[in-house]
């Protein structure tokens, strides 16, 4: 890996002063950035600071308040996403975004065959072009196959596919290896190269800093929508130096020590559980007090294996064991009311909370049954006897309690998701990805509460996706692939070895299988 | 959303405290509720202007009774938008039990308070069973009310061979023409009382939060343990039983069970149930209710149509009205909602 | 992974309506005469329209309340045009069709830039049109209709086969083709399937939105200046009892509700059903009340089966991935 020119002679892109406000928030405050030809340029940042934002400027979804871009010299101003593909600017986005009645061939191709409306197309064509791109990310699979039949990773590869089937000069990539196996994350990086070396500027975006490092050489750094960096060669550059800028200071990891739980009473129990989703052997236990971690890549299984825990969706075959005996929960509500199982989802705005009603009625939620009346008859005062003392403990910053959650910072939403099952008084907790879009100084206080919550003795189930978060976290880290588990460790809080056990743990079955 | 939570932070600063009570005014100034309230006071006065026979003792009261069905025809239609879905069947379902009441009526003899409830009772079992078809099914409520509307329909329709009744208790129907203080409509008095229980539900039942929970976000309400299934029943059944309401109140007005009281299929019903909710701030999209908007709402439709007809501006324009005022109203709202989110009142 | 041929969407319905023949026609074999089968055409000619004209816009996951209206303003239209101003019927039906798409594309701008439902856009445009309808008439028909207008509505050009059956099949088949070669009707299904996706594909939705509400505008007023042709006077009731058929037929044909996936040759053997459906009742001297009944009974049953296949169809996928 070698640094390329200086930016300036060879930038291909240059942004200045780019700013981005969206009602109550300012996204982007006078951001620079600059691409050069023929390197791979990282965008780094905690949630919330502003990359998305930064990608859809770029591609023409949202425009600028102001700042401007520079295409090759030449002022850039997309005005919607087809004149910044015409202009040479390609995309993976973060979320999926493929039709998913389509052919892979056809969602590949989609782009392209818009340019002319009314020209018939060629169905033959398209598959044979598609094939050879499938090939080369050695995805296996027919062209003419609908991606709704894929699984994740293959949906992943085929977005991939449709960014590089462009051939742009420009091509951005934002998290594009979440769901990737190590196997077809070095498939995918030997193509970057392969595109640097022939002069495509490239924006890498990704949380897992070994990536970065791996295959980058330049980085610029967000915080709270402002450069940390920019455009900063990224040789001697450590972990810990980007960290600091990215979070604005030196990593603060508790110094925790590692403990064993396993002696308390198991709380959960799953006993060679398979579910309707496709689980299969599913081994798991949650003691009292302990913290289990799941780890595993996008598409693993693990949210869903969750909410097969919570009776949304059907476990087929095995036992759950709650408090030592069998449950029967057939619905979400069963795992509540009568199990008093809690689960803080991944995705707030979607299933974690109702945005548009208040916080009161969001953390009242679980309980509304349990403190209704004759008649269900309930006031909102009961209601707040029951849910304040949480709002406070938890420090929710909201201007009354009638305000709508939708108006409060991802980290006070989060918070609010959190007290809600506080309030519920679960005795066992499945928090899914606690961090995603959440401020460091809430990332830092959540992680202390959970620790807390276990001391009172609630039995969690950590989900993440983030090592460090992970390891600082889990006192018993469980490993999920393919809806398997592949293997649980005990965690010795030691960084480096343990990550390196975990991703041997998910390579496992891909060496099996290769043999 | 990049939440630095810098923002939001904090309680309240004691200058924004000192203005909060002037956002409240304008809060209330900026709400359907009193955007209504200013509509039908304005349109009143220019009625009884152009027309004096408008604030006639008759007119008011057939006002009143007239607007008593559309409010009910909308409450019908507002509990199942509540939950983000539609019920196009609310036509149907009031003809069925209003049919059914008037068999109980006409064929059994039954006293009129017992053939209410059977016709009530009609109106609950369909509702329900739309929403038992929604829920297992797990397909939109459009559709599904959609068939039912016409089987409801046809059925009765076959079983009374398009045949009215007209041997209704005149006990029944001299409540529906009953005057109180001379101008009143009993009939509004029932609607008035709907208003208020359907009031008391949303603000102060575990039922009526879970109703508002489900339609806000039903996954989210599903993880947090409130059994979503069943809320969407109850609101289609107690859309069912509103509806029921509805088509009682015609027969009481007009003495007879008609078939064709609604129209073909109850389409009649539609855009009355629809404009009320509406234009009282009813979210289509669910999770939000207005029970005094849809009250005023219904009203206002209700008071255009009548003093439109009075005034003989082309009865047979009258739909092309209702269907611009319907369209005014979505935009109108539109438009209001950005401007409160932009000054971030709601 | 090609799929086998029972399980497109056209092959259950097709079942049914050779099985549904088969019997009808054996328990009454005046059902196959030319001239029942004449009666047929002409029901399924007209239907088609109407149920095409519906789900081009299921195909984009929205739905339009105002295919009747459309079709009865365009057919008062055609009918008032000749009789009150005497232009000559190519013209005027040239006139009326342009109006179909002008009430099409007035619903897809609204659609298309204000964001607010399709359901509510059209529930008021719905009642606007039909209102126009009745300012104009006052509620009176048109009566005198040119007698080739009256003969192509009715007469056959090749017995049994109405010349009703010309502008069906010409659509059918331009549908066909412009949803399964074309990139426009590929976008119209794009959208259809992932709003989001498609508008970062760079397709234009708010284009795509508007094109398909032109498209069932210019439909349902084929529609309607076929009905004014085959009932031989301009109805203003027109169009008043299309809407349970136009989501009947698309329905029975697999499609899907939410968008994104919709078949012409379903579609066409969904209005088959329903035609042979309501002509048996009439065959039998069923009351012919019970024709909403079979038709709300029949959009159940076809909900029903396309939520199976759809769950099958996910189960599958969910084991092809692990």
């Amino acid at each position: 890996m070698s640094i390329q020119n200086a930016p300036s002679e060879t930038s291909v892109f240059v942004a200045e002063g780019m700013t981005k406000t969206f009602p109550g928030v300012t996204a982007l405050e006078d951001v620079r950035l600059s691409l050069s030809k023929g390197s791979i340029h990282a965008l780094l940042g905690e949630n919330g600071a502003g990359k998305s934002t930064l990608i859809k400027a770029i591609t023409g979804v949202h425009r600028l308040d102001s700042g401007r871009m520079m295409l090759n010299g030449q002022l850039f101003e997309p005005t919607d996403t087809r004149d910044a593909i015409s202009r040479g600017i390609g995309v993976v986005h973060q979320e999926r975004n493929l039709i998913p009645r389509f052919s892979i061939g056809e969602n590949i191709f989609l782009e392209s065959l818009n340019a002319h409306p009314l020209r018939r197309i060629d169905y033959n064509k398209l598959f044979r072009d598609a094939r050879v791109w499938l090939e080369m990310l050695g995805v296996d699979a027919d062209p003419a196959m609908p991606v709704h039949r894929l699984s994740v990773a293959k949906t992943q590869l085929v977005e991939i596919a449709k960014a590089l089937s462009l051939n742009s000069r420009i091509l951005l990539l934002d998290e594009p290896t979440a769901a990737l196996t190590p196997h077809e994350t070095d498939t995918l990086f030997k193509i970057l190269r392969q595109l640097r070396d022939d002069g495509v500027s490239l924006m890498f975006v990704s949380h897992k800093l070994e990536e970065v490092q791996e295959i980058c050489d330049r980085v610029t750094v967000l915080r709270d929508g402002k450069n940390a960096c920019e455009s900063q060669p990224l040789e001697g550059l450590d972990r810990q130096a980007i960290v600091r800028l990215m979070i604005g200071r030196n990593e603060q990891i508790p110094d925790w020590s590692a403990r064993d739980r396993s002696t308390g009473k198991a709380l959960l129990q799953l006993k060679n559980v398979s579910t309707s989703l496709g689980h299969k052997e599913i081994d798991l236990s949650v003691h009292k007090g302990e913290i289990v971690g799941l780890y595993g890549l996008v598409g693993a299984g693990r949210s869903e294996l969750a909410k097969s825990i919570l009776g949304k969706f059907q476990v087929t075959g095995g036992e759950v064991l709650v408090n030592g005996s069998r449950a029967e929960i057939h619905s979400v509500a069963d795992a509540v009311r009568r199990y008093r199982i809690g689960y803080v989802s991944e995705d707030r705005k979607s299933e974690g909370l109702v945005l548009m009603h208040s916080v009161l009625e969001n953390v009242g939620m679980p309980i509304w049954r349990r403190l209704a009346g004759l008649a269900h008859f309930l006031t909102n005062g009961k209601i707040r006897k029951h849910t304040e003392p949480y709002i406070r403990k938890l420090e929710v910053r909201t201007p009354s309690l009638e305000q709508h959650v939708g108006n409060l910072s991802g980290g006070n939403q989060q918070k609010v998701s959190v007290a809600k099952w506080l309030a519920a008084e679960v005795q066992i907790l499945i928090i899914d990805e606690p961090s995603v879009g959440i401020d460091i100084k809430t990332k830092a206080y959540l992680h202390e509460l959970i620790r807390e919550l276990s001391d009172n003795g609630t039995a969690l189930l950590l989900i993440t996706s983030d090592m460090p978060e992970m390891i600082t976290l889990a006192d018993h880290i469980v490993v999920m692939n393919d809806y398997r588990i592949m293997g649980e460790i005990d965690n010795t809080r030691d960084y480096d070895t343990m990550s390196e056990r975990i991703m041997t743990l998910i390579q496992g079955e891909e060496l099996v299988a290769a043999e | 959303m990049s939440g630095t939570g810098k923002e939001q932070s904090v309680g309240i600063p004691p200058a924004e405290q000192a203005s909060g009570a002037r956002l409240t005014t304008l809060r209330i100034l900026l709400s359907n509720e009193f955007g209504l309230l200013v509509l039908i006071v304005l349109f009143a006065i220019i009625f009884s202007t152009i027309s004096p026979a408008f604030l006639s003792k008759f007119s008011l009261y057939a006002l009143g009774r007239t607007s008593a069905v559309n409010i009910m025809i909308g409450f019908s239609m507002m509990v199942v938008i509540i939950t983000g879905g539609l019920n196009l069947s609310v036509g149907s379902i009031g003809v069925c039990a209003a049919m059914f009441g008037g068999l109980l009526m006409q064929a059994f003899a039954m006293p009129w308070p017992l053939a209410v409830c059977g016709g009530l009772a009609m109106g609950a079992a369909l509702g329900a069973l739309n929403g038992f078809i929604i829920v297992r099914s797990g397909l939109h409520s459009f559709i599904i009310t959609l068939a039912t509307m016409s089987i409801f329909f046809g059925v009765m329709i076959f079983l009374t061979r398009a045949e009215s009744y007209r041997d209704i208790s005149p006990a029944f129907t001299s409540f529906g023409r009953m005057k109180l203080a001379g101008i009143i409509s009993p009939l509004l008095l029932v609607s008035v009382v709907a208003g208020i229980l359907l009031s008391v539900l949303f603000r102060y039942t575990a039922l009526g939060r879970e109703m508002l929970a489900t339609g806000a976000n039903e996954r989210a309400a599903e993880l947090s343990g409130i059994r979503v299934h069943r809320i969407i029943t109850y609101c289609h059944l107690l859309s069912g039983v509103l509806a029921g309401v509805a088509g009682l109140m015609l027969v009481s007005r007009t003495g007879a069970a008609i078939p064709s009281m609604a129209g073909q299929l109850g389409q009649d019903w539609l855009l009355p149930a629809f404009l009320g909710p509406v234009l009282g701030g009813t979210l289509l999209t669910g999770g939000r209710v207005s029970v005094l908007g849809t009250f005023l709402g219904s009203f206002l439709v209700t008071m255009l149509t009548t003093g439109l007809l009075l005034m003989q501006v082309g009865a047979f324009w009258m739909q092309t009205y209702l269907g611009l005022l319907l369209l005014a109203a979505v935009l109108i709202d539109m438009v209001r909602r950005s401007y409160l989110t932009r000054r971030k009142l709601i | 992974m090609s799929r086998r041929f029972w399980e497109t969407d056209w092959f259950g319905p097709l079942m049914v309506v050779v099985v549904a023949v088969a019997v009808v026609s054996i328990l009454n074999p005046s059902f196959l005469s030319p001239f029942n089968i004449q009666v047929l055409l002409l029901a399924i000619a007209v239907n088609a329209m109407i149920a095409f004209s519906q789900m081009i816009i299921i195909a984009i996951g929205q739905m339009n309340l105002s295919v009747g209206a459309i079709g009865g303003l365009s057919a008062i239209a055609f009918a008032g045009m000749m009789e009150v101003w005497g232009i000559p019927w190519p013209i005027a039906a040239i006139l009326a069709l342009a109006l179909g798409v002008l009430a099409g594309v007035a619903n897809g701008v609204l659609v298309a830039l204000t964001g607010i439902s399709a359901f509510v856009i059209t529930l008021a445009s719905l009642s606007v049109y039909k209102g126009v309808n009745l300012g104009i008439t006052e509620a009176q028909p048109f009566y005198k209709i040119p007698d080739v207008v009256k003969g192509l509505g009715n007469d056959t050009f090749l017995h049994p086969l109405p010349w009703l059956i010309i502008p069906c099949v010409l659509a059918a088949l331009l549908l066909w083709y412009l949803l399964n070669r074309l990139p426009l009707g590929r976008s119209i299904l794009a959208v259809g399937g992932n709003e989001h996706a498609a508008e970062l594909s760079g397709i234009s939705v708010r284009r795509v939105v508007i094109v398909a509400h032109a498209i069932s505008g210019l439909l349902a007023a084929s529609a309607g200046i076929m009905l004014v042709g085959r009932l031989q006077l301009g109805q203003p009731t027109i169009g008043d009892d299309w809407l349970i058929l136009s989501f009947a037929a698309p329905v029975i044909g697999g499609a899907i509700l939410s968008g994104g996936h919709v078949s012409v040759a379903g579609t066409l053997l969904g209005v088959a059903i329903v035609a042979i459906f309501t002509q048996v009742l009439v065959l039998f001297n069923i009351d012919p009340f019970l024709v909403q009944v079979v038709l709300g009974v029949l959009i159940l049953w076809a909900v029903g089966v396309n939520r199976f296949r759809e769950v099958r169809a996910l189960k599958h996928s969910a084991q092809v991935a692990s």
